[in-house]
């Protein structure tokens, strides 16, 4: 197989015991000129699972896609992509969508789908083949002919997509794939993520919006200032802090910071996620707001990402990722 | 190693038929064969279009008008003579042979034209310089050049018309029906006889189409010229102030003594072409009187007035001498042309892998496509798409080229004969000169790809890349600047100190072909390019594989030295 199975795994406890890997990044640094954009970054992403690479923009994430994908080539540390150290020799069973996304205008859709998948190997008549039949899938069966410059964008953005899968690769990774999709086309990539999953591929994906990788993820990797900062399998990450009171209501919540049982909260205008003083008992706690606000929810769960992360490098960073 | 190869295959197979698809393309294309016929066809429609000049004169003398008159209604008896001898080849047929005539005449001369003493007249006289050039080689004096038929002709009708000179008889090369003793009889009757040929001469050459009549016509009948009004001066100044004429002459009393009282008003000081026309005439005209005043005989004036040649002649392998065809200069100029157009296409499709690299780069697609190849594969990829792109337009051009040259004399008979006198079918089928093209095609090709390749690889939009290819536009002026001087001195210093540097070798090399240059040359030369185009290749390669994913300001260019020097990894 070619992959080191004896190394000890970077977090305890995969689901599937001894886990092998679709992609391992070992202590890989990438300097351009005096700039570091990676630094000593090392992930591994399970097979057949959903990886959530999360971080600010301009932490790293593009340039460690582009390593993987062999476009760039680190300056120090080791890159196996599907047990191979080299990615350029297994090329052709990656799918990469880029975040910066184009077309050939004048190309048609189903001749530009044939050409990705040809580029990775697909016979001529197989790539048409399978074009046709994916974007019939998407909803596209009526356009195989036109030009992709007569393209809206959305269907352009679909496109583009089912180049990335015209060749059914193993290991999909996607650059920022919800960035500027309208919301019918984010359900879409989100089906089309978990429909992956299911049959068996592994999807790396980056994302600077937290609730989409706590949505769909399996593990995920925090990187920021080209340093990874948590990673491992979500469940753990969030199993691991605090637990926090997530709260709805109505009123004005203000003065919930001040509250001597809190030690700090994120908070919304119309929601709060709360965190107690160790000592501070939750009931005590409910019972001091429910008099001054309209309590609609009130509920005991794992902390959020946004909130691990907050807690990982500070607000002032985290201010970088918006609101969650 | 194969499957690479496929990938850059496929990318070139993707590259040429996006720009088939074009429509720079097919402007790129079709607009040869438009700017060819309309390259013949403009300067001809231009010179019918040119304004005629009319023009009065006031003749002091009483004689010189009328003979200027008389002389332009003389056919042209050169080309008559030609057209006769074409029809009847004399028994030495090297020297007579069709090369020396623009073309096989379209019309032939009837019969009874040809048997008219005008037309004997003209095949024995052929017939006889044409043997007395041979046999003496011209060291004879007697023997009259044929060129100089028409001036003879003129000279010996001017002179039969006002003298009586028996001797004139020698030098007719036709037998005169004369009686013993009645010279003068007989030379009055050859004279009424060639009047009257001329004038069915010109009766018959009025029949003719336009363009062979033009042919036949006296070189100096040209309808630019219209002699619109004789009168007293006066009666011109009033005509020219009206401006009814363009100039008018006015000669003095006695041309042949000296200038004195001849004048040329117009208000036109910059077209002289009038002028010089009207002076040419009367030139030649006054000349002969001259001459005839004298007492030289008419065949020993023609003799004065011929001018001094040098026959152009070349060395043939075996080191002869050989006449020199207007196919020869074609093909010493043909060069020219070839170089014209691998400059045109290589500046064409090097700017096309700029602006395709640019696109792609601007399109974002780069990155999808460095997901699946890797930079050396797409750039390989897109230089031979763009290349096989450019050969199919150089090649239609050449295609079209052919058929003009086949179709052309059928719809334009103007045309005609400016491309048989060209030659052009020996230079499309001469093979060094279409082998070294596409040879050099490709070389230059590569180079200059490779370069704007690299270029439109760190450059964001066009405007950028108009910036950094200023340089390589400026090195690609040279050997268009030097194009005349080297194809008039191939072998000189100045085309052998450019074909070795390596950017100009291929237009130089080209340009040179008429030469031709030593086959060390080609050797040395070829060589120098071949290292020069792989080094640019590398180093083109190095700086599109980082600079085609840059984003932002176009590096500097200390920036992509240190790239070049960064080892090749994949």
């Amino acid at each position: 197989m070619g992959i080191n199975l004896s190394e000890p795994a970077l977090s305890e406890g995969f689901p599937q015991g001894e886990p092998s890997y679709a992609l391992e990044v070992r202590h890989v640094t990438k300097r351009f000129g005096g700039f570091t954009a990676v630094s000593d970054l090392s992930m591994k992403v399970p097979k057949g699972s959903i990886y959530g690479f999360l971080g600010p923009n301009g932490s790293g994430k593009t340039t460690t896609m582009r390593m993987i994908m062999s476009i760039f080539y680190p300056d120090e540390g080791e890159i196996r992509v599907l047990g191979h150290s080299d990615a350029a020799e297994v090329k052709d069973r990656l799918g990469y969508l880029p975040e910066e996304k184009g077309l050939y205008k004048k190309m048609k859709v189903r001749e530009i789908v044939a050409y990705f998948g040809r580029l990775k190997g697909l016979p001529k008549k197989q790539a048409f083949e399978r074009a046709t039949q994916l974007l019939t899938e998407y909803g596209l069966g009526d356009w195989l002919d036109t030009r992709c410059e007569a393209m809206s964008k959305g269907m352009g953005q679909k496109v583009q997509l089912l180049g990335t899968l015209v060749h059914d690769p193993d290991l999909v990774i996607l650059d920022e794939p919800f960035s500027g999709l309208d919301p019918i086309n984010m359900e879409l990539m989100r089906d089309t993520i978990l429909a992956l999953k299911k049959q068996g591929k592994t999807v790396l994906f980056s994302t600077h919006v937290m609730a989409q990788a706590e949505e769909i993820c399996d593990s995920i990797l925090l990187i920021y200032k080209g340093q990874a900062k948590i990673d491992g399998p979500l469940s753990q990450i969030r199993g691991s802090g605090h637990r926090a009171i997530r709260l709805e209501f109505e009123g004005d919540g203000s003065f919930l910071a001040k509250d001597p049982l809190v030690d700090h909260l994120n908070q919304t205008p119309n929601s709060a996620e709360v965190f107690l003083k160790p000592e501070a008992d939750p009931q005590e706690f409910l019972k001091q707001i429910v008099n001054k606000l309209k309590i609609r929810r009130f509920d005991m769960r794992d902390p959020s990402l946004h909130e691990i992360y907050v807690r990982t490098i500070g607000p002032e960073a985290a201010k970088e990722f918006g609101h969650v | 190693m194969s499957k690479r190869k496929g990938k850059a295959k496929l990318v070139a197979q993707r590259e040429i038929l996006e720009n088939v698809r074009t429509k720079t393309f097919w402007i790129g294309i079709l607009s040869f064969p438009v700017i060819l016929v309309a390259s013949i066809l403009i300067p001809t429609w231009f010179q019918k279009k040119v304004d005629i000049r009319t023009f009065g004169v006031e003749d002091h003398s009483g004689w010189l008008l009328s003979a200027i008159e008389k002389r332009l209604e003389m056919p042209n008896f050169e080309a008559l003579a030609k057209l006769l001898q074409a029809k009847s080849p004399s028994e030495d047929p090297q020297d007579l042979s069709k090369e020396n005539l623009p073309e096989p005449p379209k019309v032939s001369i009837p019969k009874d034209l040809r048997e008219s003493t005008l037309g004997k007249f003209l095949t024995a006289f052929t017939q006889m310089s044409a043997k007395a050039a041979k046999g003496t080689n011209g060291s004879n004096e007697n023997a009259v050049e044929k060129q100089n038929l028409n001036t003879l002709l003129l000279n010996l009708l001017d002179t039969l018309e006002s003298t009586d000179i028996g001797s004139l008889l020698s030098h007719i090369p036709i037998a005169l029906p004369i009686p013993k003793g009645k010279a003068k009889e007989g030379l009055k009757l050859f004279l009424r006889n060639m009047r009257n040929d001329i004038a069915k001469f010109n009766d018959w050459i009025k029949t003719l189409p336009e363009e062979e009549a033009a042919k036949l016509k006296n070189p100096h009948n040209t309808s630019k010229f219209q002699l619109v009004t004789k009168g007293p001066e006066e009666q011109l100044k009033e005509q020219l102030k009206k401006e009814k004429i363009f100039a008018y002459f006015v000669i003095g009393k006695d041309p042949v003594k000296g200038d004195e009282g001849n004048k040329y008003i117009s208000n036109n000081l910059t077209d002289q072409g009038l002028r010089r026309w009207f002076s040419n005439l009367a030139n030649g005209i006054v000349a002969a009187k001259r001459i005839q005043k004298l007492g030289i005989s008419p065949e020993k004036a023609a003799w004065l007035q011929t001018p001094v040649k040098f026959a152009p002649k070349k060395l043939d392998e075996a080191g002869n001498e050989a006449e020199v065809a207007s196919k020869d200069i074609a093909l010493k100029w043909a060069p020219v042309a070839f170089v014209y157009l691998l400059w045109i296409s290589v500046f064409m499709m090097a700017q096309m892998m700029l602006t395709n690299t640019i696109e792609e780069k601007s399109n974002r697609i780069i990155e999808v496509l460095l997901s699946s190849i890797s930079p050396l594969e797409l750039m390989t990829g897109k230089i031979i798409g763009i290349a096989i792109t450019g050969l199919m337009v150089v090649g239609s051009w050449a295609l079209f080229f052919a058929l003009g040259i086949y179709l052309l004399p059928t719809f334009f008979p103007q045309s005609s004969g400016i491309i048989s006198s060209l030659g052009l079918g020996s230079i499309l089928s001469n093979p060094a000169y279409l082998a070294s093209f596409i040879i050099y095609f490709v070389l230059g090709f590569l180079l200059y790809a490779s370069v704007l390749g690299g270029i439109g690889s760190v450059c964001n939009s066009l405007k950028e890349a108009q910036n950094l290819q200023q340089p390589v536009i400026l090195i690609l002026i040279i050997p268009l600047l030097a194009m005349m001087p080297i194809a008039s001195d191939p072998n000189g210093t100045l085309a052998r100190v450019l074909s070795f540097i390596p950017p100009f070798t291929p237009f130089v090399m080209m340009n040179r072909a008429g030469g031709p240059p030593a086959t060390w040359e080609y050797a040395l030369t070829s060589v120098l390019l071949l290292f020069t185009v792989w080094l640019t290749f590398r180093g083109a390669a190095k700086i599109f594989r980082i600079g085609i994913l840059m984003t932002g300001k176009p590096p500097k260019l200390r920036e992509m030295l240190h790239w070049l020097r960064a080892p090749v990894n994949r």
